[in-house]
């Protein structure tokens, strides 16, 4: 709930890119002959929301009802005194605030006569919110349609990209403050937190392994805890609604960059096997995350995942992995772009961190 | 171990209840009741935890990173990673159907996990874990207290990042950055500057502070998941009359509430104290739903918990109950103007967490 700079930057998404993505959504809709599709965000199920508005919310749930025909509304839990920020930031054509936005939407879906409406994540749709909107719009019929809203948003666009590839900029830009030597972890945060904040990020989650001789084992820090020769800090960083997850492993040995260089070929190599994945075979763990619906970063494959989700070409995701090399840990994440169109699949920004 | 205390009294209040499983929900804002059960704050996804009657906890868990984090700040739970968690977890529930099970938040639960159509039936144990996270043990208010101090002095650092020239997100930034050193990972703040036209704090914009502009804000840092609050309100260079005049009127209405506090007493008594003071000068309509949200509200493990302090809530305060008592509202003289401490409700009435003097603040 720490977020930072809220806003929608016209420049980098301007209004022609939702205006696509609207047009995406609503060819979807028409295979299914759905009336509206209704998509809902909260403090973290941003991204299905964002993608289509700009809009993030800081703590407050929502819905947005988006028509086959008609203009879209936003309706989300906070009092009037709050539209105005509402609408400063996002771009949608209604936003309205009221303290229930499953009634509100289901009043919005009369209004619109609309009869067969999807619901994106429909089993994962809070349960007030999904009683709301059926009291109040008794004779729609809700649907599933996490299916039709992953097609329409699993594939990047240009936008999409170059926010992803800004926000890992702006991760690795703040992790790269870490100097070779901190007393406390709590001192290198605070100067990626400093950094990553000054620099626009929305929201950053930080976690660190204290001492990857002793774990590797990534946790949010409570009070202080020291250094060990070798740690690491990962940056979950957002920006405009972008999420990625940055690494970066700080070594004092004199050999570690020689390391820490052969392991980045090895990450690159390996993220250029998605979507098979068949080159994280190197690492002791590994993971892939991407947003197919409204949570930023879902889990879709690695060492911990019975059921692996297929990488969609053209997709965004999160790489991540811990992969010892001459009996040093080093741990590794980086956005990526799933390949498509005959190119491979490749890290955005790479985690290399050069000599210290 | 407060997690271990924490588990013991639902235990305890199970058994008397004839609860057999109690499910919680928890996400990143609304992280209380998982929190008091599995002594884990989600930071992505959803979470889930189950807990048995002897005490046994699965935390269920929809991203790989929580699952790892789960694994490493937890002690003595089991961590289930399942990336379609309501299945997951519906599944489990199939397992002991026969059971009671109560549910809490059970609005909050994922659609499929509390559908009626299931094969276990889900209480509604809202209440039965509301009791436990407002009326708090002595090592839970020793927490808020920590966390009060850490409000204090963010204030601190919130004075000198006030500067004119500076972004809204760039204080901000400044604010984080000090929780962080001191090893505190969480943190609720919204701001507002200007004047007249701020009719409320928001999430921080590219507003720039400027010479004569109020400045609000509530600092909401965390201690071991408790949340503390602190709302003070400065001027960038010296206060008008007007200013002084609106912040004496505050100041009066907060100290009003406080010392309205005791056991016995209800929510709505001490909304009441806060609004006489507004009425009293004439401004009973800036104490409205229209201009202001509520006069302070419980604090915990989560930033904005029960009960919500409002001239229609009949909760009954009682000793260990922790909140912030706030009159925030529009003034329509200077503005959108703050001032709330942290308190927790003791056998005699009051007493006040955090420490930073109850000045209209010059900058």
């Amino acid at each position: 709930m720490r977020r930072g700079l809220i806003a929608w930057s016209k420049a980098e998404l301007p209004e022609s890119v939702f205006d696509a993505r609207l047009a995406r959504l609503r060819a979807q809709m028409a295979t299914q002959n759905l009336d509206a599709i209704l998509v809902y965000t909260n403090n973290n199920r941003t991204a299905g929301v964002s993608w289509l508005t700009a809009f993030v919310p800081y703590w407050a749930e929502g819905l947005l009802v988006v028509p086959r025909n008609g203009d879209p509304l936003l309706t989300m839990a906070f009092s009037n005194r709050i539209v105005g920020w509402g609408k400063e930031v996002s771009r949608v054509a209604r936003f309205e605030g009221g303290a229930r936005p499953g009634q509100a939407a289901g009043k919005y879906l009369v209004e619109i006569k609309a009869k067969t409406v999807g619901v994106a994540d429909f089993d994962g749709l809070r349960q007030q919110v999904a009683a709301d909107m059926a009291e109040a719009a008794p004779n729609a019929t809700f649907v599933d349609a996490t299916a039709e809203f992953r097609r329409a948003r699993v594939q990047a666009d240009p936008a999409e990209i170059a926010l992803a590839t800004k926000a890992g900029g702006i991760a690795h830009h703040a992790l790269a403050q870490i100097p070779g030597r901190v007393a406390t972890i709590g001192e290198a945060l605070g100067l990626v937190e400093s950094a990553a904040r000054l620099a626009g990020a929305e929201e950053i989650y930080l976690a660190a392994a204290p001492d990857l001789a002793k774990s590797t084992a990534f946790a949010r820090v409570e009070g202080t805890a020291s250094a060990g020769d070798a740690f690491a800090v990962r940056a979950t960083l957002a920006y405009k609604g972008s999420w990625v997850r940055v690494t970066r492993t700080v070594d004092t040995a004199p050999d570690a960059q020689a390391m820490h260089d052969q392991a980045v070929e090895i990450f690159a190599a390996s993220v250029a096997s998605l979507p098979r994945g068949d080159g994280f075979g190197r690492f002791d763990s590994w993971a892939v995350e991407g947003c197919r619906v409204a949570q930023p970063l879902e889990a879709l494959m690695g060492s911990r995942m019975t059921d692996p989700v297929a990488l969609a070409a053209g997709s965004l995701v999160t790489a991540q992995g811990v992969i010892e090399i001459d009996g040093r840990r080093i741990a590794l994440a980086a956005p990526a772009l799933i390949g498509a169109d005959g190119f491979p699949s490749g890290i955005l920004v790479q985690p290399d961190f050069g000599p210290r | 171990m407060l997690a271990e205390d924490r588990r013991h009294r639902l235990r305890e209040a199970m058994a008397q209840s004839g609860i057999e499983a109690l499910v919680v929900y928890g996400n990143a804002w609304q992280a209380d009741y998982l929190r008091y059960v599995a002594d884990f704050s989600m930071l992505e996804g959803h979470g889930l935890a189950l807990l048995a009657p002897d005490g046994s906890t699965e935390l269920y868990v929809d991203s790989i990173a929580e699952a790892e984090r789960a694994e490493s700040e937890t002690a003595g739970l089991k961590i289930i990673l399942a990336p379609d968690i309501a299945h997951a977890v519906a599944g489990r529930l199939d397992r002991i159907a026969n059971h009671r099970i109560a549910a809490a938040p059970l609005g909050f639960l994922p659609k499929f996990l509390a559908d009626a159509a299931r094969g276990y039936n889900l209480e509604d144990g809202t209440k039965f874990v509301d009791r436990f996270l407002m009326v708090k043990m002595p090592a839970e208010i020793d927490a808020l207290r920590r966390a009060a101090k850490l409000a204090d002095d963010g204030y601190q650092v919130f004075l000198k990042a006030a500067i004119p020239g500076r972004m809204q997100f760039e204080l901000i930034a400044d604010i984080e950055t000090f929780f962080r050193q001191q090893g505190c990972p969480d943190n609720f703040m919204i701001v507002g500057s200007g004047g007249q036209d701020v009719h409320a704090m928001a999430p921080p914009s590219e507003r720039r502070i400027k010479a004569g502009d109020m400045v609000t804000t509530e600092l909401t840092p965390a201690y071991r998941g408790y949340f503390a609050q602190i709302c003070r309100t400065m001027v960038v260079g010296k206060p008008t009359q007007a200013q002084r005049d609106a912040h004496a009127v505050y100041r009066e209405a907060m100290e009003a509430g406080i010392a309205m506090v005791k056991p016995g007493v209800t929510a709505a008594d001490v909304a009441r104290a806060e609004n006489d003071v507004f009425r009293k000068y004439g401004l009973g309509d800036y104490v409205t739903s229209k201009y202001t949200r509520v006069r302070g509200h419980g604090l915990g493990l989560f930033v904005d918990t029960k009960p919500h302090i409002l001239e229609d809530v009949d909760t009954v305060l009682e000793a260990g109950m922790c909140m912030i008592i706030h009159p925030n509202t529009y003034h329509p003289a200077v503005g959108y103007m703050v001032l709330g401490d942290s308190i927790v409700v003791t056998e005699t009435g009051a007493e006040v967490l955090t420490g930073t003097k109850r000045d209209l603040f010059e900058a």
